[in-house]
């Protein structure tokens, strides 16, 4: 019984991946913000897999969308394929200790995540193909992780039930 | 014989687990050192990303599309009386202008005859048409229904009937991606119509000016100015429009494109002869 139940609410949260993808790299110029919004909505969605869904298909999930991200947006490789596993590899170093953490401060964590995330990306993709760095874009992205970070964790809580 | 199968079965898993992970891992590095080395694996990609990813994501954010263009229409409906009043001015305006721009270019055509000046028009290699955007986030990258098909190249100019939008950069079979001018990654090398000052613009990151990276003996343009490519790296065509000076600081300059990027339908890619 526990499997379909797992399986149901990663399945949901993958949709919610594939939406979010697909609506952040097609650029509305009515609402420039909805795609930083999704932008931001995959990596939490991303993050809230790897933290609460772990499997090593994800491994699979990071190298296709970091790819997808890396030749959409940037026209290169590498940016968010690498910050995707590296994450990956860092929550399966760390997980020992995350497990002991209450759920105030796993919540921390994953903000932090989020944000260390998203400055990261900037940061490879700076390094590695002279991409300067954006401060609008950075404050666009925090501006939007505050605002719509309890919302998201609310509505994923919802999702797991 | 029960505790083996089990074991089997353990090991099968776990073998399969640290497989996809090294493999993964091992051809994600691989691919980073392809993209940076432009191997032809990654124009595999590029070329798959373009003509199946791009039609998916468009489809599945279609909704979020559609009430765009909605709220578009709607604004465009909202402000039609005031359009076409200014319209009516522009008319009348431009009628004065055509009957000058005829006489100039009769004068024009005899002077190079009498200079035997050779033309420097360009060559249209292709109108294509934007399929999708994606410059909003990092880069300023536009995507167009028109590859090496149509003998589109790298670096090939891209134009509208305003002036310069960008620079081809990437091109597959059937399509191509258009860096915009508005980029911070991309340098152009233009000179100023009135004093003829060079330098080199750069997109602003706040994706509506251009500012300047370098000015040749730090001589800066007057307010208002004409911005045009100097040709001079080769890449773009010379005598492009690309806009006027609209702010001048101590040590840099600000240029409004003439090109609005926010209503890009048709594009002309274009190379000089």
């Amino acid at each position: 019984m526990e499997f379909p139940k797992f399986l149901n609410s990663s399945l949901k949260l993958n949709i919610i991946l594939i939406i979010s993808f697909s609506i952040s790299v097609n650029s509305f110029i009515l609402f420039p913000s909805v795609n930083n919004a999704f932008y931001v909505l995959f990596h939490l969605t991303f993050i809230y897999l790897i933290f609460y869904h772990y499997h090593y298909y994800l491994y699979v999930v990071a190298l296709v969308y970091g790819i997808l991200f890396d030749i959409l947006l940037l026209n290169y490789i590498g940016a968010h394929l690498i910050t995707f596993l590296s994450l990956l590899i860092f929550f399966v170093l760390l997980k020992k200790y995350l497990i002991k953490l209450s759920y105030y401060q796993i919540i921390f964590i994953y903000f932090i995540t989020l944000i260390v995330l998203l400055l990261f990306e900037q940061f490879l993709a700076n390094i590695i193909y002279n991409y300067k760095f954006n401060v609008f874009l950075i404050l666009n992205f925090f501006l939007i992780s505050l605002i719509i970070f309890i919302p998201t964790i609310f509505l994923f809580n919802k999702l797991d039930k | 014989m029960a505790p083996k199968f089990q074991i089997k079965v353990f090991q099968l898993s776990r073998f399969l687990k640290n497989f996809t992970i090294i493999s993964v891992i091992s051809l994600s590095f691989l691919l980073v050192f392809f993209s940076k080395t432009d191997y032809y694996v990654i124009y595999g990609i590029k070329n798959i990303s373009s003509s199946v990813v791009i039609p998916v994501t468009r489809f599945i954010s279609a909704p979020i599309n559609a009430f765009s263009n909605f709220v578009d229409e709607y604004n465009q409906f909202k402000s039609l009386k005031f359009e076409n009043k200014i319209l009516q001015e522009e008319i009348i305006r431009l009628k004065k202008w055509q009957t000058l721009a005829i006489q100039n270019s009769r004068e024009n055509k005899v002077l190079k005859k009498l200079l035997n000046a050779t033309d420097n028009n360009l060559i249209l290699i292709k109108t294509a048409s934007l399929i999708n955007r994606n410059d909003t986030i990092y880069s300023k990258l536009i995507n167009l229904n028109a590859g090496y098909e149509d003998k589109i190249k790298k670096n090939m100019s891209a134009i509208n009937e305003r002036g310069l939008v960008g620079k081809v950069i990437d091109t597959t079979a059937k399509n191509s991606r258009v860096i915009l001018l508005t980029d911070p990654n991309l340098s152009i090398s233009v000179k100023s119509i009135s004093d003829g000052i060079f330098s080199l613009l750069t997109g602003n990151g706040d994706g509506k000016y251009l500012v300047s990276a370098f000015v040749k003996e730090n001589k800066m343009p007057r307010l208002g100015d004409i911005v045009v490519t100097s040709g001079t790296a080769q890449i773009f065509p010379v005598d492009l429009l690309v806009g006027k000076v609209a702010k001048v600081e101590k040590n840099r300059f600000f240029v409004l494109p003439f090109v609005d990027f926010e209503n890009i339908d048709y594009l002309q890619i274009v190379t000089s002869k």
